[in-house]
């Protein structure tokens, strides 16, 4: 079931990968199309971020004292200033697990 | 152009190339590893989206999604939207690689990440060298993969991985991501509507509202491009 899935997925993933790198396909996409498809990792990736900052463990939690907001703030200040992904994913995550303990009271 | 000292020389010359980017995907791929393990899929089927599928953000998205228990239909609608990228890097590569012979068209577009389009899309029919690219996007592969096995072992073998908030460091990585493309006041309306809508379908326990609410996020960005545009 699992893999009938991830074979679903890679197919998936490869149409989207080789699509236009047919020489057979006469198709372009038209420029809306593309203009939308633009939108689809700010799109996609927020959407999949919501819930979990805002409903850790399925409760909806909108305080300032909810250690996956503070987290997601200090990634964002983070990523502007540093331009780097890999410094802000690690600094944010450390950042996150202090103010979860602190808040919390339990690591 | 493609004899072999030349040709070997190429495929190192990419292979070192994608070397940095390669190391920087550690944490990517042993959270892909480790969080197939979390959620309940064996270490095959974890290794496996690593070598089938090889996206990353699809992946942990994917996983997330059989964690919460989503339908196999909304997984992979969201495969498909959240990979659509590459349709772009596909038709903007498309003058580069559509004229190669069958094998390497097939090989070079499944190795088609992110990263991948980053190092090689800067050349001509003239520069780009097919054995470069390779390279490039073999080493990539092998290092994801990798990662990914280092991730299921130590998922494996460190109980409770799941109670680290180790979904956070999704969180970190896709805000990472998103936060540089926010530039521009139709990507903000995107994002904007795509937060609020993600978070209050699911405070109803809408199933599919996570695809629902990246498209009306999308096509909110899309129509204020169009408003924006047309003003200008």
């Amino acid at each position: 079931m699992i893999f009938a899935l991830i074979i679903g997925m890679g197919l998936l993933v490869f149409l989207n990968r080789y699509a236009f790198l047919e020489p057979r396909l006469p198709l372009r996409l038209s420029s809306n199309a593309r203009q939308f498809l633009g939108f689809a990792v700010p799109g996609m990736l927020t959407a999949i971020c919501g819930p979990i900052i805002f409903l850790p463990g399925h409760q909806l939690d909108l305080s300032l004292a909810n250690p996956y907001l503070l987290g997601s703030v200090v990634a964002v200040v983070l990523v502007l200033l540093t331009r780097s992904t890999l410094i802000s994913m690690l600094v944010s995550m450390a950042f996150f697990f202090v103010f979860r303990w602190w808040l919390n009271g339990n690591p | 152009m493609s004899s072999p000292p030349f040709a070997r020389q190429a495929f190192i010359q990419g292979a070192i190339a994608i070397l940095p980017l390669s190391l920087a995907v550690a944490p990517w791929g042993l959270l892909a590893g480790s969080m197939a393990i979390e959620a309940d899929l064996t270490p095959w089927e974890g290794q496996g989206l690593s070598a089938i599928v090889f996206a990353g953000a699809a992946q942990l998205v994917a996983i997330g999604m059989i964690k919460g228990g989503a339908n196999l239909f909304s997984i992979l609608l969201t495969t498909l939207l959240l990979t659509s990228q590459h349709l772009l890097y596909g038709l903007s590569m498309r003058p580069v690689l559509s004229g190669l012979p069958t094998r390497w068209r097939l090989g070079l577009g499944f190795l088609l990440t992110d990263e991948f389009f980053a190092l090689t899309s800067q050349y001509d029919q003239q520069q780009f060298n097919r054995w470069y690219a390779l390279g490039v996007g073999l080493t990539f592969y092998i290092a994801w993969n990798l990662f990914t096995l280092a991730g299921i072992i130590l998922g494996q073998n460190i109980p409770h991985l799941d109670q680290l908030g180790l979904d956070f460091s999704i969180v970190a990585t896709f805000v990472a991501l998103i936060a540089p493309l926010v530039r521009n006041l139709p990507t903000v309306v995107c994002v904007a509507v795509s937060l609020f809508s993600s978070v209050l379908f699911s405070f109803w326990h809408w199933e599919t509202g996570l695809v629902a609410a990246g498209l009306l996020g999308m096509s909110a960005g899309f129509i204020c491009q169009k408003f924006s545009g047309a003003r200008a």
